[in-house]
């Protein structure tokens, strides 16, 4: 009989076997084909990765030296792991970066000058808003890829129609933190109902326990925020300094507040401080008449609404109906093993010709400008009307969060803002602690 | 009064098991239920159209589950075997040799379990990059497969319980170091080996950060980072999420069941003490 | 015992010397080069302003300054003494209560067994998603059968006990095992030696299993307790740190200044203080282990 030492050691090495016979059948599965130079695209979005694909099919055929590969990391992770990726210079020829976050990529030498790799005049042909959000000391950083339209609201037609009201009468709503010129307090109140179905504007509404909410006030930058203090003729940002706790963005602040605290015709901030998706999941279970956000909701709504539902212009403030504009850039690594296929694929993504598939399979607005029809025709195609989102930039536009320093800002404030919402520390108050709280940690 | 003590025994046991299996119960019932009626009704609903759809989707889709679970699966088993070796010569060491060093070497093994993890990835992840490892199935294994402070402590504090006179009568029959080890320790120690051949596969097959963060792609991707790529900016996917993490649960209780008996049994038969 | 070793031989001990590290040698080369040379960079971190991407520079000791004069830091360490203290005695009853149940033979303990120990082997991201939807506000399942409108998770005075109780949720099955393990190695003669001296269930439990269970309690508490002091996923998961700080531990924080504000040295330095600490009560646990074993043997 064998000794039970051989015996143990013999099944360890035979396993250790196994798993390197396996691992090595795993590695050839991934091997690419070495006549060809293999760039790498990286992104959060898997619906824009699907575009992708199709766009890189025809590069490649256009450029048979070149195998673009697309790698797709989920936004809750995406920053983690590009910050260490960067960190050890292995990040992808060509990445996504948004507003908040390219400056520090772009001050670190990270980023590839778009206007030397392409030419100044290439520019031209992108959505201007976003060619100005992300140039910093004069330089573009990035080829603009998506370009969200403003903000705008989703509205439940069946609820509207219980509440007597019409699509049209929640067309051009105002908000006032005087009251004077009030409607859309009004509006939400009838669209509000408690437990028992009594509306807000009713006598005996109980509005600690709400049973269907007129609208989605909340701590949410992008669909609320940005576009409150903008429309309430204040800045959120004045240079890269925070400015939002100025008399006129408190008074924005106020008025979303009251709206959920003291009118109870929102949902309360302990719903949807750390839960981004209520709202939405409310508005698609029909317990939301008014939905505020942008077109990254349109493909959730259209697959989960089993109502009938359009988009209109958000509501008006003091200074007008004023939207947020947003958009994503793909920039080039200036790590990259080789520039120059680099510097050619950031240029079909750039073209028309390459940008088309974006707007083709409706996953998102595209930046470059003669691919924004297909995007329209997609949704039109679905009897879906996204004139909305578009129209309110006519009134000018409230610019994205910039500088450095957002990462480190947005994790100071958040906190401090959150309590805002829930009603527990005073507005003012809370909101200019927030501004210190992020204006200290740009500065650190 | 026996009977009633037994029901009482039974009732405290039935309601912590309700207690425990019920938001598993939530989790599977999201699994088949289909995206629509995820994002139109509350989530306490019963599943209904009942669906299959997520399952077939997670092993069938882009995540590429199947391949995932291969990959988790063989770097775990890889892991488990290095660690075991590496800790029961070193418990050994610490439990039974006396050399100098041993009492601050222990020290140093034991604080290492007081770093929190999250800390050392930066350090290991340029180390993996300078290696030219990182993004490679052996990025996911080496940094553990030596040791773990963890499984050497609980080794170390099951071995000081062999009584000495066994080890004694083998080195008086000629055995060396590792014949005691092998012939005697190891026997004795089944079920402490058992334990933390559950718990070993237990943390690696859940770990997260680590793989997330030095891997990229598809290639080397773990069954939490293929999960974790299911979620998307502005959908977080829930019934595709669920099916995951139920799926990633079945190789684990079948890991348990058949180590359970093994827990039991051994136990039984040696009972050393 | 250790007179004996007195005794011993010079060349015994060389031999003694060789053995021993020829033992470590494997498990001292992951230790050294996974661990402790980690831990070491993280050390140095501790004393650079690094953002990841940009230049790394020597800044002494101002990532010590802003992190031990500023609250937030303070906070997390009371917020984390507060959630063991919580966490670790109420796991621990729990788990020797379950233990003390399951090891009584009855027919389908194996099943109880398995169902307890569930919570642990899985995932715990994804568990805390499904705890959120159980502790939720609005349609959350435990309100809905408590049929009251609680905020578990952003009531200040109620989201750290909730975290908490999650945690020992998935942790019982963990501590069970162990127990379970330690109360079936206790001899049947002792035991019976003990009921023949007249104890009853109620005293032979606590005056002879616990007793006997030192070793594994050492155990479970030791790494409990460590476990507990880093507790990150199921915060992560159900609160990130809020509402207002109250749930803010210091893994927790310490992943939102690495990989959320991008300060690597502050997020060094927090490291570096929880290392101190727990080696602290580490070496107070053993010493209270070990000055007990002796007080019983005298």
């Amino acid at each position: 009989m064998p000794k039970r030492s051989t015996v143990i050691a013999a099944s360890a090495l035979a396993a250790v076997l196994v798993i390197a016979g396996a691992v090595t059948a795993l590695t050839v599965g991934g091997q690419a084909s070495a006549a060809k130079t293999k760039v790498t695209v990286r992104l959060w979005d898997d619906q824009v990765a699907k575009a992708y694909e199709a766009s890189f099919a025809a590069f490649e055929k256009k450029n048979p030296d070149i195998d673009v590969t697309v790698t797709v990391i989920p936004w809750a992770d995406y920053w983690t792991k590009l910050r260490t990726d960067v960190a050890g210079k292995n990040v992808d020829d060509v990445f996504w970066v948004d507003g908040g976050d390219y400056p520090a990529y772009a001050d670190a030498g990270a980023l590839l000058n778009i206007d030397k790799a392409l030419g100044a005049d290439a520019a031209a042909a992108w959505s201007p808003a976003v060619v100005k959000q992300y140039t910093r000391d004069g330089v573009l950083w990035g080829v603009p890829q998506l370009a969200d339209p403003g903000i705008a609201v989703y509205y439940n037609a069946d609820l509207l129609a219980e509440a007597g009201l019409t699509p049209a009468d929640v067309a051009d709503l105002r908000w006032d933190p005087t009251g004077a010129a009030d409607t859309l307090l009004p509006t939400l109140k009838k669209l509000t109902k408690d437990t028992n179905g009594t509306t807000a504007d009713s006598p005996g509404f109980d509005g600690t326990s709400l049973a269907q909410y007129g609208y989605n006030a909340g701590y949410d930058l992008q669909a609320m925020l940005l576009n409150y203090v903008a429309s309430g003729g204040a800045t959120f940002q004045d240079g890269e300094e925070y400015s939002f706790a100025s008399p006129k963005g408190t008074a924005a602040f106020q008025y979303l507040v009251d709206l959920i605290n003291t009118a109870h015709v929102a949902p309360s901030a302990a719903d949807t401080n750390t839960n981004g998706d209520f709202s939405r999941d409310q508005f698609l279970q029909g317990k939301m008449a008014l939905f505020q956000s942008g077109v990254y909701n349109l493909a959730n709504v259209n697959d989960g609404a089993s109502f009938p539902w359009g988009v209109t212009r958000l509501p008006s403030g003091p200074a007008g109906a004023i939207s947020g504009v947003d958009g994503i850039v793909a920039a080039g690594s200036t790590s990259s093993a080789h520039p120059a296929e680099t510097k050619r694929v950031l240029e079909w993504l750039g073209s028309a010709r390459g940008s088309s598939y974006i707007g083709a399979n409706g996953s998102a607005s595209p930046a470059v400008t003669a691919a924004q029809a297909d995007y329209t025709a997609y949704w039109a195609a679905r009897k879906v009307d996204i004139k909305a989102f578009y129209d309110v930039l006519e009134n000018g536009s409230a610019p994205a969060i910039t500088g450095g320093g957002w990462p480190a800002a947005d994790n100071a404030m958040r906190p401090l803002l959150q309590e805002v919402f829930l009603g527990r520390t005073p507005v003012a108050e809370g909101v200019k602690a927030a501004q210190d709280a992020a204006n200290a940690a740009v500065a650190k | 009064m026996k009977w009633t003590r037994t029901a009482g025994i039974y009732l405290v046991l039935g309601l912590g098991a309700a207690f425990t299996l019920a938001p598993f119960l939530l989790s599977i019932l999201t699994a088949f239920k289909t995206r629509e009626q995820f994002a139109g009704q509350s989530v306490l609903a019963w599943p209904d159209p009942f669906t299959v759809d997520n399952i077939v989707r997670v092993l069938a889709g882009p995540a590429e589950f199947g391949r995932a679970v291969l990959v988790t699966l063989l770097a775990a088993v890889l892991i488990l075997i290095g660690q075991l070796v590496c800790s029961i010569l070193a418990a050994y060491a610490f439990a039974r040799v006396d050399f100098p060093g041993r009492q601050v070497l222990f020290w140093v093994y034991l604080s290492t379990l007081m770093i929190p993890p999250v800390v050392l990835i930066i350090p290991l992840y340029l180390m993996m990059t300078q290696a030219g490892l990182r993004n490679s199935f052996w990025s996911l294994v080496l940094p553990f497969a030596f040791a773990s402070p963890y499984a050497v402590f609980l080794l170390r504090e099951y071995f000081r319980g062999i009584p000495q006179e066994l080890i004694d009568a083998a080195r008086l029959d000629g055995a060396n170091t590792l014949d005691v080890l092998v012939e005697i320790v190891v026997p004795l120690s089944k079920p402490i080996i058992a334990t933390l051949t559950l718990i070993t596969i237990v943390s690696h097959w859940n770990s997260f950060m680590w793989p997330l963060v030095v891997t990229t792609g598809p290639q080397w991707r773990v069954v939490t980072v293929a999960t974790a790529s299911l979620q998307s900016q502005f959908n977080g996917n829930w019934t595709l999420v669920m099916a995951a993490t139920t799926l990633a649960l079945v190789p684990l209780l079948v890991l348990f069941l058949v180590f359970q008996r093994q827990f039991v049994r051994s136990i039984t038969i040696s009972g050393f003490k | 015992m250790a007179s004996n070793r007195r005794r011993r031989h010079p060349g015994i001990r060389r031999r003694n010397t060789v053995t021993g590290y020829a033992l470590l040698a494997p498990s001292l080369f992951g230790v050294v080069c996974f661990m402790l040379l980690p831990v070491l960079v993280v050390v140095w971190l501790s004393f650079q302003s690094w953002d990841l991407i940009g230049p790394i520079g020597f800044v002494g000791l101002d990532n010590y300054r802003s992190v031990l004069s500023d609250g937030v830091f303070g906070n997390s360490l009371l917020v984390t003494i507060l959630f063991v203290a919580l966490v670790v005695p109420i796991q621990t009853l729990i788990g020797l209560g379950a233990a003390s149940l399951l090891t009584r033979d009855l027919p389908g303990s194996a099943w109880f067994r398995t169902i307890y120990v569930l919570p642990w082997i899985c995932a715990p991201l994804a568990l805390g998603v499904v705890w959120k939807w159980i502790l939720a506000p609005t349609d959350g399942a435990l309100n809905t059968l408590v049929g009251a409108r609680i905020e578990w998770l952003s009531d200040p005075a109620l989201a750290l006990p909730t975290v908490a109780a999650v945690v020992i949720w998935t942790n019982v099955g963990y501590v069970t095992l162990f127990f379970m393990a330690g109360l079936l190695n206790i001899p049947e003669q002792i035991l019976e030696a003990a009921r023949i001296d007249g104890a009853g269930p109620v005293a032979l439990f606590w005056q002879i299993k616990i007793p006997l269970l030192r070793p594994t309690m050492f155990f479970v508490l030791v790494t409990t307790v460590i476990s507990a002091f880093q507790v990150f996923d199921q915060v992560y998961a159900l609160t990130q740190g809020g509402p207002a700080h109250t749930t803010d531990v210091v893994a927790a924080r310490i992943y939102y200044e690495a990989f959320s504000a991008f300060d690597l040295g502050r997020a060094a330095v927090m490291a570096v203080v929880l290392l101190v600490v727990l080696v602290v009560i580490t070496l107070a646990q053993q010493l209270y282990f070990r000055r007990r074993v002796t007080y019983e043997m005298d």
